[in-house]
């Protein structure tokens, strides 16, 4: 398909690239900083501790007997009168779209903001055939227009100045728009309504499945998905399988719990919930609602130590407190999820030869298990996939030769003395002499971190001063 | 889970006990941009036209779930030069729906912890969204505590085939972070709580 920076490129090279904009150094930080500021805020009365545990158990459960909940989804979805479809991976997910939208003679398409969407990189198969697609979320409709991607799971355009967003919307105008972020809006507002009225087939994604009603739950802000799913003659829904959630009763925890950590809000102005077409009767709707359930990767991850990651509710929290993600933002990892979520679910859905340098960029600092609604253990997940490169022998040779060689020295007492000994000196003139960078796999280490000076005299000799 | 007596103290969606769900649910409305308005029910006809003038409407929709109340208010906007229309009369022209002032609806129920009102696929899904200015009766009776009581209720509201909480104008902050009201959705949403019942 289109490039995959990812596999033609290092994330410290994207990441080189991403930093030398000044922009992004101060918009990430910022607007991340809003949303943390705004859940911490919500939650000063309330427990928020207690109510992401009642998220992980939730989950946890769920995730544990998905086969169970996914037939009981599946099963209601139909009781409702909505077609349901399985894909093992994105190009089964990409054919059944693909099909339906032949099948009704569809023309245009709008797009609900889906994470999902992007993974199976739907919307090139769509144009290729035939086609209009129209991204119908703010954010992602600049994203389409400028042919780039978003860098934010719930904030697309968190890369992008409002003089960026003005000359793309300009573009499309064919005159000069005001720089006001309330025209640029009402510009969007008014061309988006002509696609949404237009179009034969709306698409979303899902943020919640509920198996004991059947019902899609669609979570957002500027009232496209209500529109997406309220306009069009087909309506169809491309959902991960482990978004399922077991009881309409579980919203009362996921609700303000992914509402919470992904904006700081209360709620977002809409949650719909859809459970099914137009029935007799009703005024609107789609005529035929579809529901295509996305394995990808997902399935394989039960039963292995990486098996909470699903239980992800692509809040973007993890990215809002991550100190790597906040200097290099979205692009940098260099595949759809960033930050911490992504660089657990990069390597595992791409392969470690792909993504599996992503879990190294990370300080370990714990700010993301400390964030997430659910209490994903976001950094036990990375050292397992750090652990996981370095067994099947994907880490670069200078990384496996610099821990084998620690490891030798330091299992004897005596190559232990000669080595701190030796390493001592030699750092100290190396770095006397500027040429840290040469010296082998710590040259690549001390590459953008600041070595620290080895003590004279190593710990271990010193106690007979001490005492 | 939701059950549990203490889980108002979790989750902010939820009533506490020393809450009076009326005076939260209007706050919270106000604290999102949305307008509010507690009335008694013989006073309803006079807000919508107040509010339509106000805003400069000309096409107006109205929705099945005003119930009796509906001939009553289409009337009254009639006669005073109102444009109007029982919404699922014109659902189906695109064009007359798109060039909509505002819509007047009702609503299954309203979410005092949250302002948030419910409304469902069976009046229209596409009624309290496409105008700029929404008006939405709600009924006192039909105001609930909080989120884990509506998810409760949901398969006994007749919703239909979609069930949607809608809080406040239609928002992004996508630019910049500059909140910016009114994107897809209305702009103007305003709640009229009744004291009493909508009858016609």
């Amino acid at each position: 398909m289109s490039t995959d920076p990812l596999t033609e490129s290092t994330f410290a090279e994207r990441s080189r690239a991403q930093l030398a904009k000044p922009f992004l150094r101060q918009a990430v930080p910022r607007a991340t900083d809003k949303a943390v500021n705004d859940l911490r805020a919500r939650f000063v009365y309330h427990d928020y501790d207690g109510l992401r545990e009642m998220g992980r158990e939730i989950r946890a459960r769920t995730i544990s007997n998905l086969d169970i909940y996914l037939d009981q989804f599946a099963d209601a979805l139909a009781a409702n009168g909505v077609h349901v479809h399985r894909a093992a991976d994105a190009a089964e997910a990409r054919e059944h779209i693909q099909r339906i939208c032949r099948e009704v003679g569809a023309t245009r398409v709008v797009k609900v903001k889906s994470m999902a969407t992007e993974e199976i990189e739907l919307n090139p198969a769509l144009a290729a055939d035939g086609l209009q697609i129209t991204e119908t979320d703010l954010g992602e409709y600049v994203v389409q227009l400028d042919g780039d991607k978003p860098s934010h799971i719930i904030a697309p355009i968190i890369h992008k100045t409002r003089g960026e967003i003005r000359e793309t919307l300009s573009r499309v105008a064919g005159r000069e728009l005001p720089d006001d972020a309330s025209e640029l809006t009402g510009f969007a507002r008014e061309t988006l309504r002509d696609a949404f009225m237009d179009a034969d087939v709306g698409i979303s994604g899902a943020n919640f499945g509920v198996a004991d009603s059947g019902t899609v739950v669609l979570v957002t802000n500027e009232g496209n998905g209500r529109m997406c799913t309220a306009m069009p003659r087909v309506h169809i829904s491309l959902m991960g399988i482990e978004r399922v959630i077991p009881r309409l009763d579980d919203l009362a925890v996921m609700l303000p719990l992914i509402t919470g950590a992904g904006t700081g809000q209360l709620i977002t102005s809409y949650v719909t919930m859809l459970s099914g077409p137009r029935q007799e009767g009703e005024p609107d709707g789609p005529e035929s609602m579809h529901v295509v359930l996305l394995d990808n990767g997902r399935r394989a991850l039960l039963g292995t130590a990486f098996q909470d990651v699903l239980h992800c509710i692509r809040c973007g929290a993890c990215q809002n407190v991550c100190p790597v993600y906040r200097q290099v933002g979205g692009h940098a990892y260099g595949w759809v999820y960033g930050g911490p979520i992504g660089a657990v679910l990069t390597p595992l859905f791409r392969g470690q030869a792909a993504g599996g340098e992503l879990p190294q960029a990370s300080t370990l600092c714990g700010a993301c298990d400390d964030i997430c609604p659910v209490k994903i253990p976001l950094h036990d997940l990375l050292l397992r996939l750090r652990q996981q490169r370095a067994d099947v022998g994907a880490a670069p040779w200078r990384e496996r030769m610099a821990a084998d060689l620690w490891a030798w020295a330091w299992s004897s007492p005596v190559r232990y003395r000669v080595v701190t000994r030796v390493s001592g000196t030699v750092v100290r003139v190396a770095s006397g002499l500027g040429l840290v960078g040469r010296l082998g796999p710590v040259g690549v280490w001390a590459r953008g971190r600041a070595l620290p000076m080895l003590a004279r005299r190593p710990f271990h000799t010193r106690r007979d001063h001490d005492a | 889970m939701p059950e549990t007596p203490e889980f108002w103290a979790l989750a902010p969606t939820e009533l506490a006990p020393s809450d009076d769900p009326i005076v939260r649910f209007l706050t919270e409305i106000e604290k999102v941009s949305g307008t509010t308005v507690r009335l008694d029910p013989t006073e309803l006809v006079g807000e919508i036209t107040t509010q339509l003038a106000a805003v400069g409407a000309h096409r107006v929709a109205l929705t099945a779930d005003l119930g009796d109340a509906r001939p009553l208010i289409a009337e009254a906007l009639g006669s005073a030069g109102y444009e109007v229309s029982d919404y699922e009369l014109i659902a189906d022209d695109r064009e007359v729906v798109r060039m909509l002032d505002a819509t007047v609806t009702g609503c299954l129920a309203g979410v005092a912890a949250t302002g948030s009102i419910v409304t469902g696929g069976a009046a229209g899904r596409g009624g309290a969204l496409v105008a700029p200015t929404h008006i939405c009766v709600v009924e006192e009776r039909r105001v609930v505590d909080g989120l884990a009581t509506l998810m409760r209720l949901a398969p006994h509201l007749g919703a239909g085939s979609m069930m949607a909480l809608q809080t406040g104008p239609s928002r992004t902050a996508d630019i910049e972070k500059t909140l910016i009201i009114g994107v897809h959705g209305p702009k103007r949403v305003h709640v009229v709580l009744l004291e009493g019942v909508l009858t016609g």
